[in-house]
């Protein structure tokens, strides 16, 4: 009888000994991090996260490059926190402020880059070539980001390690603007020569990383440093690429159906495989914005309306923005229902290379080259030529009427008037301050125009939810009162 | 083919799980030994009264065999006389009755035999169940020796089980325990706080029904503060007549044996179960009506006119007045605009509920059983929102031996619920408070002719169709209708292996399964034929299992009369499973079609599943010397699939000692102390996070899948390597006196809590590191502290007349001592209208808040002044008085609201924010009595909470008057014109005002209240007069609840609920409608 509970107990640390292996769950549904990391195909699909993330940023990017500057102009339904932005009315709760976006880019990027080696280590398939080629592409995405957090908020934290676990520090600091930019200029100039030159189809050829991207995006940040002589050495390497302008009667094909020889490097759409963008419904089905009145006088200054860009830019009838809603440049024909939010986000293109040509040539004085880049434009264009400017300034704003022309609505606007605003420091501020100021209702715009003397106003100030979150951080000075 | 393998392997994995519990058990049985069968020999006999000679009627005769088995038994006519087959001349027979001293006879070879049974206070139940089910399930420690803190309410008993009394409710009852509603609007939030809020998240107490715990889905809409007996069978989901007594744990020493479930507060409920003797059979009716008392006055449609002109033109002056508020007899909804709806009226009714009881119950020395039937219906105060519920319940109680005893329990619960649809985050009854009351609720065309329809307008002035909907059209028209079925069924054995040594093994297996089907029909909602609101249908399934097995040893040694000493090992394992799918569509082809997957657009399919498992050890060590020096200590140990391998184990010890002075010889002096005890108590628990699978850095798909062609997974979650218990330490010390044989009983305790390792849910961090939160944050401390104290005293007791009181009083202080590391202690540092300035600090409890200063209304333009500290105004460079001015944006006016500017710099900003009021109750409690005269009785019970303060937040939504929703009548009272200057006037009307209605003292109150929660009489009909009619028992009983409530507060309802959730959390009252008063009337019939 004594015997029996004994061995019941006995029992009872039989079952307590496999307690350990009984209490080890993992979710039915999705991987957790120690079964994922195991071949190049994880590696890969990751990055491929990164990229779709940058996708659907395309209505921010829109409104980063564009709601500050003169291009656009609100509609019935432009959403409140725009129109602050518009109205000078700038706070740190606004939700413009949010980089999360980017920051997620950059940390699946960071993931990327940590368990590429590990897995290269691990995976006998993998390749060496094809183990570079996916570090040089999460490079890529993560300057990429990074060039447009330095250009939106100025000095951010610098995040270069994947937040793997709740142990990783979070609470990073901001980095000079100018040691960000130093840092991934090296990481562009190693990725540079190891990028993939074919994946196999368009689409993922001009919608993921390759030379002509990674080159436009070194070149896009000299022009930035004002290194114009680097700059150009970066376009050089394009133009001895097979990237060409497409032809004038063709124009409007770069925005539908996109792809086309011009491209560099494009933020890939495609609606019948459930990735539409957003950028349909923000110019075309919700009356967000519409073309400015000074995108509307630019685009017909010099003959009552430019025949190719003109109409493939906006709507005469109630100019609504036709990059992205339209089948062709006669701002009549609305894409086939299926195919509506197909557009790619271009994010480089040839034709924009050939302008930051012109604008570095025209920098360190070489108009008469200069002039010419910019007349390729104007003839693809099929506008009169324009013989060279004889001094730097008036080059400056030639190249900048131009750039609008070209690349209008395509979210460059408003970087390119910061550029020129801090150029040569900061000679030319009140032309970029008046400029901010137009959307402004006029009984504000003297006390705006005083206080945006001060540069650090052209950044955004980083969100009250960053703020509270990261004590590391501090405010903008400019917006630091508020 | 990997889903079969899951699914395969799932149930592989439970099979094991469960067989590992059921080894223990089979190995019991196989211990037995089968007994041969023997030839038989008739004995008869008599049985009565030792002392009066009486025939004892429905004694039991039972004969046991060597093994102490029972082999056959029989029961005692009413001549008490009886007969009884044995199969041994010479074995023992046990008599046993109700009320009389067991007695054991050895046959000797007698043929006939009489008995004489001497009567006696013991309950032979507990001889024969060996004391355990009345103890505490786990430990087994009797109630009179229990050292830590706990509280008992015994329900009324089987037979006088009529209406619900104010005894059975268990708010207010219970000192430490603060059980909150929030408002009398169905599914409205509350809950319930054991000691303060110790943890933060869903701190919900633990239920343990007939020592099973409940894995219970507790609904946001569940109501704890009304929660009663009935509230409570509603949520375990068994009929609330079944429940014998609720015990609340409160200190760490009690709930630690319970394990990181009951780290905040168990609840143990004990059911009926089967007694001995005649089978009883009874039943009751109830009839219930619910009558929701007139909500806020709300503007008349004319009103509402009127005010949403004003609001109109002072916003953006005289021009392009809407048509719908613009009296325009040619504008072709002119009819559908100018009507005067009463939409709370219309969708509210009188709830009905009828509620039928049969229970039936009785036993002999084997089998004793306990089965009952409930049915319940509730037409529900919304229209159309019945609701039924029919629940069985089984408890069987076998006595194979002497030495074992198996019990099961098997309840089943089908409930049905329809509802309606709610829209972005709005109900019905919310819509009906903010929809403009001059719309009508039925079409009419612009000749004024009804068409017959809803009117369901795409767009109204208030804003598109769906974010305004028509609260009839959707009562009416569309469905959300949940059904339920639950099942729990536990096995019990219980072996006395040697007379110090017992075995008791439970497993228990619960299987809830709920389905919900939603339908929006197109006719119940302004929508175009495009949009995703037309025909929308839903329909979901979740089942959840779970098996749980405990094995325990007592080992209960003899040591003489001085030494009482007891030792329980347990073992404890818990799984459970859940699976859920849920499919969306829309744009169904008709309104008559509703299944969504009939040829809609379906919107989205998804599935999931989880499984949690948790494992449990303990020993705990009882010993009393003397019957006064009592200790207990216990030592569990918890495991959890919910934390990785390195911190997975959790060691939770906790200690108690006991002095029951009262039996000390120098307290014999003290006349009328019948007892006397002090407690103390230490004892450590800990919780664990929520869900099963958030430590892990969980990879997935994303929506959409793929970028151009190529596969996209991510991670989804911040993988967590530092996720650890958080553990609860707690003090307690306690008193227990009690004066005159028990007429006068006293406790008080005084206790300390700390929580340390808070768990923080969802924990913000910087959105640079790529995530927006980890799922969880462990860090910070938290301390409650706090005193309760209870009184109960019966000062007449005969036998005709007897009257009891009872009165209890507790104050809870809840503070920060740390917060985690990067802890940011301000959120919401941005102001505006309905906003007020959040902050944390350490030292601080929870739940204060700040805002401004109101001072009432500028009455007109040229008052508008900032001034100086002195009162002189602030001049401006050009020497003109500068205008106190919002921000710097926006100067005041006459008519806006006027905040105190406490630094004098000319402009209402953050700096002028001040400490407003803490929302935590100085004291609460409750207190109550019961009056019993003849066959009638009486019982009341009040309930009260005092010095804390509210934010009324309803009168901020109904007196804003800054957006198109209905307001209530008081702004009927607001400043109209330049220079207007009445005493508590409200600001203007103003459509998007930037500061009419900041967070300021305007909406705060003092909470304090006391309500008459239940009032119940009961008469019982005479026994003659019952016994002639054929009956046992007959029982009418009038019970009412929530009658009375005496408040200063001006809102609805000065209950609030407390959210753990948030260490930011204050009080805000959003109950648009008072509590519903409950009149119950019931009858029941004991056979």
């Amino acid at each position: 009888m004594i015997r029996k509970p004994i061995y019941s107990l006995f029992i009872s640390l039989l079952i307590l000994s496999s307690c350990q292996d009984w209490l080890d769950l993992r979710p039915p549904d999705g991987l957790v991090q120690d079964e994922y990391w195991k071949t190049k195909e994880d590696v890969r699909a990751t990055l491929m996260g990164a990229y779709q993330q940058l996708a659907q940023m395309d209505e921010l990017l829109f409104q980063y490059g564009e709601v500050r500057a003169d291009m656009i102009e609100r509609d019935d339904n432009t959403p409140n926190f725009i129109r602050d932005i518009m109205d000078g009315n700038i706070y740190p709760d606004n939700e413009l402020c949010d980089w999360s976006g980017f920051y997620k880019t950059i940390n699946f990027c960071n993931f990327v880059l940590h368990y590429n080696p590990l897995i290269y280590e691990m995976d006998p398939t993998y390749s060496e070539i094809q183990k570079q080629g996916i570090e040089a592409e999460a490079l890529f995405l993560r300057s990429l980001s990074y060039f447009y957090l330095v250009r939106i908020f100025k000095d951010v934290p610098f995040a270069t390690e994947p937040t793997i676990s709740d142990s990783v520090n979070v609470y990073l600091p901001a980095t000079k603007d100018v040691e960000i930019l130093a840092a991934i200029k090296v990481d562009l100039n190693k990725a540079k020569e190891i990028v993939s030159d074919d994946y196999g189809s368009l689409e993922n050829n001009l919608g993921r990383a390759n030379k002509n991207a990674i080159n436009a995006l070194l070149a896009d940040i000299c022009l930035w440093n004002f290194e114009y002589e680097e700059c150009i050495t970066y376009i050089e390497e394009i133009e001895n690429s097979l990237v060409n302008l497409v032809p004038s009667s063709q124009w409007y094909s770069i925005f539908y159906p996109g792809n086309t020889i011009e491209g560099i490097f494009e933020v890939e759409f495609n609606e019948s495989l459930d990735q539409g963008n957003n950028l349909y419904n923000i110019t075309y089905t919700q009356d967000n914005y519409t073309a400015s009145q000074t995108a509307v006088e630019l685009l017909s200054r010099e003959t009552a309306k430019e025949i190719t860009r003109g109409e493939g830019s906006y709507r005469p009838t109630d100019f609504k923005i036709w990059k992205y809603c339209g089948s062709s440049n006669d701002a009549q024909s609305v894409r086939p229902s299926s195919e509506r939010s197909s557009g790619n986000w271009i994010i480089y293109r040839y034709a924009e290379i050939l302008l930051m040509k012109a604008e570095a040539l025209s920098q360190l004085g070489e108009y008469d080259q200069a002039i010419e880049y910019l007349n390729r434009i104007r003839a693809r264009a099929i506008m009169e030529l324009k013989s060279a400017p004889d001094n730097n300034q008036a080059f400056e704003d030639l190249i900048l009427e131009e750039r609008a022309k070209e690349l209008a609505f395509e979210g460059k606007r408003w970087f390119d008037l910061l550029r020129m605003g801090r150029r040569n420091n900061f000679a030319r501020k009140d032309k970029l301050i008046s400029i901010i100021v137009q959307n402004v209702p006029s009984n504000k715009r003297l006390v705006l125009v005083s206080k945006l003397s001060n540069p650090l106003g052209w950044y955004l100030p980083v969100s009250d939810a960053e703020l509270e979150r990261n004590k590391e951080l501090d405010q903008n000075p400019y917006y630091a009162g508020y | 083919m990997n889903r079969t393998h899951n699914i395969k392997n799932k149930i592989g994995r439970i099979v094991r799980g469960a067989a590992k519990g059921l080894v223990l058990l089979l190995i019991l049985f196989s211990m037995q030994n089968v007994l041969n069968a023997q030839t038989k020999k008739t004995i008869r006999g008599s049985i009565i009264e030792k002392s009066s000679g009486e025939p004892v009627i429905g004694a039991t005769v039972v004969e046991y065999d060597k093994n102490k088995r029972i082999i056959s038994g029989t029961v005692t006519d009413v001549n008490g006389n009886f007969q009884i087959s044995v199969t041994d001349p010479n074995t023992a027979l046990v008599a046993s009755c109700i009320g009389y001293e067991t007695m054991r006879v050895d046959l000797n070879g007698r043929s006939t035999l009489e008995l004489q049974l001497e009567s006696g206070a013991v309950d032979i139940e507990e001889v024969v169940i060996t004391a355990v089910s009345s103890n505490d399930p786990l430990t087994n420690v009797a109630e009179r020796d229990i050292t830590g803190s706990r509280v008992k309410v015994d329900m009324l008993n089987s037979q006088i089980m009529g209406g619900v009394s104010a005894e059975e409710a268990l708010q207010g009852q219970v000192s430490g325990l603060d059980i909150i509603s929030s408002s009398g609007d169905p599914g409205s939030g509350s809950q319930i706080v054991i000691r303060g809020l110790g943890s933060l998240g869903n701190a919900k107490p633990l239920i343990v029904v007939d020592g099973i715990s409940m894995d219970i889905r507790i609904n946001d809409d569940f109501d704890f503060g009304g929660a009663d007996q009935e509230d409570i069978g509603d949520l375990v989901n068994i009929a609330p007549q079944d429940i014998k007594s609720i015990e609340v744990l409160k200190d760490a020493a009690s709930s630690a044996v319970w394990g990181s479930k009951g780290a905040d507060g168990v609840l143990l409920i004990e059911t009926f179960r089967g007694r001995r003797g005649k089978t009883t059979l009874d039943y009751q009716g109830k009839y219930s009506l619910n009558i929701q008392p007139p909500p806020i006055p709300m503007l008349s449609g004319d009103e509402f006119i009127m005010l949403q002109l004003e609001e109109h033109h002072n916003a953006y002056g005289a021009y392009q007045v809407p048509p719908e508020i613009a009296y325009d007899p040619d504008f072709q909804d002119f009819y559908n605009y100018n009507a005067n709806t009463d939409w709370i009226g219309a969708i509210t009714q009188p709830g009905f509920v009828n509620d039928q009881y049969l229970k039936i119950s009785g036993g002999g020395e084997k089998t004793r059983y306990f089965t009952s039937l409930n049915y319940q219906t509730n037409s529900g105060t919304t229209l159309n929102t019945p609701f039924s519920r029919i629940s069985t319940r089984i408890n069987l109680d076998y006595n194979i031996s002497e030495k074992l005893k198996f019990s099961v329990n098997f309840s089943y619960t089908n409930s049905f619920k329809e509802g309606n649809y709610s829209l972005r985050g709005k109900n019905v009854r919310s819509m009906a408070y903010v929809k403009a009351p001059n719309m009508s609720i039925y079409e009419y065309d612009q000749f004024g002719n009804p068409t017959g329809d809803f009117f369901n307008p795409i767009n109204s002035y208030q804003g598109d169709g769906i974010s305004y909907f028509n609260p009839v059209a959707i009562a009416s028209l569309s469905s959300n209708d949940v059904t339920q079925n639950t099942v729990v069924n536990s096995f019990l054995l219980d072996y006395n292996i040697l007379p110090w040594l017992r075995f008791r093994e439970t497993v228990s297996f619960q299987y809830l399964n709920e389905k919900a089907n939603a339908f929006l029909p197109y006719n119940a909602v302004g929508t175009d034929w495009l949009n995703n609101f037309k025909n929308q249908a839903s329909e979901t399934n979740s089942v959840d299992t779970k098996i749980t097995t405990r094995s325990q040893l007592f080992i209960i040694p003899r040591l003489g009369k001085k030494h009482n000493f007891s030792t329980i090992l347990m073992y404890e394992t818990d799984q459970r499973t859940q699976d859920w799918s849920t499919l969306n569509s829309s744009k169904s082809p008709s309104f008559d079609v509703y299944d969504p997957a009939s040829n809609a657009v379906i919107r989205n399919i998804r599935s999931g599943s989880g499984d949690f498992r948790a494992l449990g050890g303990l020993v705990s060590i009882n010993y009393k010397y003397r019957d006064r020096y009592i200790t207990a200590f216990n030592l569990r140990a918890d495991g959890s699939s919910k934390f990785g391998a390195n911190r997975r184990w959790g060691i939770f010890p906790s200690a108690s000692i006991g002095w029951r002075f009262s039996e000390e010889t120098f307290f014999n002096s003290i006349k009328g102390l019948s007892d006397g005890k002090l407690r103390l108590s230490y004892g450590q628990t800990g919780r664990e996070p929520g869900n099963p699978y958030d430590r892990h850095a969980i990879y997935n798909t994303t929506n959409p899948s793929q970028y151009i062609d190529n596969p996209v997974i991510i991670p989804q979650q911040v993988q967590l390597d530092n996720l650890k218990w958080q553990t609860l330490s707690s003090w307690n010390l306690g008193l227990d006196l009690s004066f005159f044989k028990d007429a006068l009983t006293f406790t008080g305790e005084v206790y300390r809590k700390i929580t340390r390792d808070l768990l923080w849910p969802k924990y913000e961090i910087p959105s640079s590191s790529g995530f927006d939160n980890l799922s969880w944050l462990n860090g910070g401390e938290l301390e409650n502290r706090g005193w309760e104290l209870y009184v109960m005293g019966r000062p007449i007791t005969r036998d005709e007349f007897s009257v009891n009181l009872s009165f209890n009083i507790s104050q809870n202080i809840n503070t920060f001592l740390e917060f985690p590391d990067n802890f940011n202690n301000e959120v919401a540092t941005t102001i505006g209208n309905g906003q007020y300035p959040r902050r944390a600090s350490i030292g601080e409890p929870i739940g204060s808040f700040y805002g401004f200063r109101y001072l009432g209304v500028w009455p007109s333009n040229e008052s508008v002044v900032a001034t100086n500290a002195d009162g002189t105004p602030i001049l401006d460079v050009n020497g003109d008085k500068v205008p106190l001015s919002y921000m710097g944006t926006y100067n005041f006016q006459g008519g806006d609201a006027k905040y105190e500017d406490l630094n004098h710099d000319g402009v209402i900003d953050l700096n002028d924010v001040v400490y407003l009021g803490d929302s935590n109750p100085a004291l609460f409690g409750g207190f109550g009595g019961g009056v019993n005269w003849k066959d009638f009785s009486m019982n009341f019970q009040f309930l009260y909470r005092t010095g804390y303060q509210i934010v009324n937040e309803v009168a901020m939504d109904t007196e804003g008057m800054l957006d198109k929703n209905n307001q209530s009548k008081a702004v009927l009272h607001r400043w109209r014109v330049e220079g207007q200057d009445e005493e508590d006037m409200l600001p203007r009307a103003y459509l998007g005002h930037p500061a009419n209605n900041l967070g300021s003292d305007r909406y705060v109150e003092n909470g304090d209240f006391i309500r008459l929660n239940n009032l119940s009489f009961r008469y019982r009909m005479d026994r003659n007069l019952v016994k002639k009619l054929g009956l046992n028992s007959m029982d009418i009983a009038l019970t009412m609840r929530k009658l009375l409530t005496f408040t200063r507060y001006s809102g609805q309802d000065p209950e609030i609920p407390q959210d753990s959730s948030d260490p930011f959390w204050f009080g805000t009252d959003q109950a648009r409608t008072p509590t519903p008063k409950f009149y119950t009337l019931s009858f029941s019939i004991g056979f």
